[in-house]
């Protein structure tokens, strides 16, 4: 199985700076399952995260993108030294028979009620992206009528950061 | 001093020390070109026939120099037109700046008349690109362009300028530039390990690329070679940046190189890369090539290092800086059993040579006499297809810079601009450009050009009237089923010739070869020489795409 491998980028904050990081990524034929862009924190500077599928891929990615102009700096966050966290809202079908049981399920993965439609809830989670693929493939029995992942975020733990000085 | 933006454009590109620019005018370059009036006397403009020749004469002129060439053009299609040159220039890591006008700032993003998006084209093909929308930005954006086309792996780059900056005031100061100097990024374990996989092996081959010419590195690349004893073979881009002449020499490896480089590569215990990617034409199978070969790879681009083919140990660093390095980590070896075995394989690498026939002149004839008409100084250029990989193959250089061909992006058409840029910048070396008919049709609109600056490029158009490179790669391929490539044309190149002002002449066959191109070099003035080549000759050895050298092929028909 292809290990995936998570990868924080730091990026001046430019224009078009997700243009030349994305375009990278298709022409070289990287295969990615999830980018991020927000503020790093540090004036003038981008963080992106970006999730790569393919472990052969990793140091080409490394290196192709430390030559873009605006991408400061590009490192791979192992699984062990970092933690990483997404948010989803899932809205799944239910009926008046399933509802508790679909909040119970919801509940261990602490995911909250933030609306209640007709024939619907919809839900908050966050957590690493495997416990929001365990809730999903979960709530999958009820059916999922729509769904909206952020994406990937993540830190390396202890006193390290991706950019120092 | 209060200037306006076309002004501070001028003066930053003095601060570079640029005294030639290559360009077209137009709607959106009115206020650079008011500025370029004022400058004349400084910065010398070339005007070419259209966009795409200045481009790649800015490329030429880059090439022959090693300074950043620089190219002008304006919004829209004279953007666009640049794109091919630029392309061209980023596949061969050659320093360039180019300079497009576009719409004023409040037009921008209405589809404008004359409006594209050339930093959304040009971004997969540049290092890197500006918009500049504010005249406050424009000296250091002009600065910051320049550092990054000059450094670390050279390329590209493009700044694109919308109208009202190039005529809004600003204060400008002069800046003098600082000198670039790239750090050594490998530390003293990674030329250890490089030399003792060095001491161990006992039949070694250097494989060397454009980057020896780009670093100006010939001479330390030299040294090491001679003091390893190691025998060089040169990717079609490095050629210039080993002396042809050297008995450690042995030729272009891959596609079109020969027998001997094939064997080397098969056969040796190690391969030494020296600024060169491992390209599909060097390297057809990345599984098989120099796989009895530890590699060790000397680049100043990390991301050259595993990219092609999996490498035992890099070497990153300027290899001016590397070469001499390792040139003192290791000690001085001897290899002569390998190299009399290599020399060996150099005898056998006789490629069938057609027949002398008097319908036609060989081109390996007449690039001889060419070779015999010039010095290792001289400069010699190409477009692309048969003719370039027949010079690649015959044609001796002996110094760096002397040697112009579009290697990586193979652009037909290149030839004519690249010629002017040498010329231009080199006007005491003779200019010689080889060219196939159809390369030539595609550009000669430059020959205006030529004429216009009296540029005395002697142009050896190498004339089998047919597509010749598609065409063997039909006969080969495509069981002989000729699609498009014998296009009929009756153009005779050398009225072609006189009709822009210059001298045109004719060689029908080997006999009278060596004749005419003495006459036409004495003229010393621009001349095109239609050279009759036979539709049927191919470029022998070849190593068919995705194969190795047991496949090599020696003869066809």
């Amino acid at each position: 199985m292809e290990n995936k491998h998570i990868i924080g980028l730091l990026v001046h904050n430019h224009p078009g700076v997700l243009l030349r990081v994305t375009s990278l990524i298709s022409r070289r034929g990287f295969n990615i399952d999830s980018l991020t862009v927000s503020p790093a924190g540090i004036e003038g500077f981008s963080r992106m995260t970006i999730r790569i599928n393919d472990d052969s891929q990793v140091e080409q990615f490394i290196n192709q993108m430390m030559k873009i102009v605006d991408v400061k700096k590009a490192e791979v966050l192992p699984e062990t030294e970092s933690v990483a966290s997404e948010l989803v809202l899932v809205k799944v079908s239910s009926n008046e028979t399933n509802k508790n049981d679909i909040i119970a399920v919801t509940s261990l993965y602490h995911a909250s009620v933030v609306n209640i439609g007709e024939n619907s809830l919809t839900f908050r989670a966050s957590g690493t992206p495997s416990q929001l693929d365990m809730l999903i493939r979960e709530l999958s029995v009820y059916g999922i009528l729509e769904m909206a992942r952020t994406g990937i975020a993540a830190l390396e733990t202890g006193d390290k950061c991706l950019y120092e000085g | 001093m209060l200037l306006n933006g076309s002004e501070i454009i001028a003066e930053c590109l003095l601060e570079q020390g640029v005294d030639t620019v290559f360009g077209y005018p137009g709607g959106a370059v009115l206020n650079i070109y008011d500025a370029l009036y004022k400058y004349s006397d400084k910065i010398t403009h070339i005007l070419s026939s259209h966009e795409q020749g200045a481009s790649h004469a800015a490329d030429g002129y880059a090439r022959t120099t090693g300074k950043c060439g620089v190219v002008i053009a304006t919004s829209g299609p004279g953007a666009t037109n640049l794109v091919t040159g630029i392309a061209t220039a980023y596949m061969d890591s050659i320093p360039m700046v180019a300079i497009t006008g576009n719409v004023t700032n409040d037009l921008l993003a209405r589809d404008s008349f004359q409006e594209v998006d050339i930093c959304g084209i040009t971004l997969p093909i540049t290092k890197h690109n500006f918009i500049v929308k504010d005249v406050k930005d424009l000296a250091n954006v002009i600065r910051k362009a320049f550092k990054i086309a000059m450094s670390g792996r050279k390329g590209p780059v493009l700044i694109d300028i919308p109208k009202d900056v190039t005529g809004a005031k600003c204060e400008y100061e002069k800046v003098q530039p600082e000198a670039i100097v790239n750090e050594l990024i490998s530390g003293q374990s990674d030329f250890d390990i490089a030399a003792d996989i060095i001491r161990k092996s006992k039949k070694p081959m250097i494989y060397m690329g454009g980057g020896v010419v780009s670093a100006n590195a010939e001479k330390e690349l030299l040294e090491f070679a001679e003091k390893i004893d190691c025998p060089v073979a040169s990717s079609v881009m490095g050629l210039g940046g080993f002396p042809a002449s050297h008995k450690l020499f042995m030729g272009t490896i891959g596609m079109h190189g020969g027998y001997e480089t094939g064997k080397a590569t098969d056969n040796c215990d190690l391969i030494i890369a020296v600024g060169a990617r491992f390209s599909d034409r060097v390297a057809g199978d990345r599984d098989k090539f120099g796989q009895n070969a530890a590699i060790i790879q000397l680049d100043i681009d990390k991301a050259e290092i595993n990219k092609n083919v999996k490498i035992d140990c890099c070497v990153l660093g300027d290899l001016k800086d590397t070469l001499k390095k390792l040139s003192e980590t290791v000690e001085e070896i001897k290899h002569d059993e390998w190299i009399a075995q290599v020399e060996e394989w150099g005898k056998n690498s006789n490629v069938t040579e057609t027949p002398k026939s008097d319908i036609y002149a060989h081109p390996y004839h007449i690039i001889e006499s060419v070779r015999k008409l010039t010095s290792d100084d001289d400069i010699i250029v190409t477009d692309v297809g048969q003719h370039q990989m027949w010079v690649s193959q015959k044609y001796k250089f002996e110094k760096p810079r002397t040697w112009c061909t579009s290697g990586g992006l193979g652009t037909m058409g290149y030839g004519m601009g690249a010629a002017i840029g040498s010329a231009v910048a080199n006007p005491d070396k003779r200019v010689v450009l080889f060219t196939g008919d159809g390369s030539f049709h595609m550009n000669l609109n430059e020959l205006a050009t030529v004429r216009s600056y009296n540029l005395p490029i002697v142009i050896v158009v190498l004339n089998n009237t047919v597509l010749g490179m598609v065409r063997q790669w039909q006969k080969l391929f495509y069981g002989r089923r000729f699609s498009q490539t014998d296009p009929h044309r009756k153009t005779d190149f050398a009225a072609v010739a006189e009709g822009f002002g210059i001298k045109g002449m004719v060689i029908h066959n080997d006999d009278e070869a060596e004749d005419i191109l003495a006459k036409a070099f004495a003229l010393n003035e621009p001349v095109v020489i239609d050279c009759k080549i036979s539709p049927d000759e191919n470029v022998l050895p070849m190593i068919p795409p995705g194969k190795t050298v047991d496949e090599l092929i020696t003869e066809m028909e």
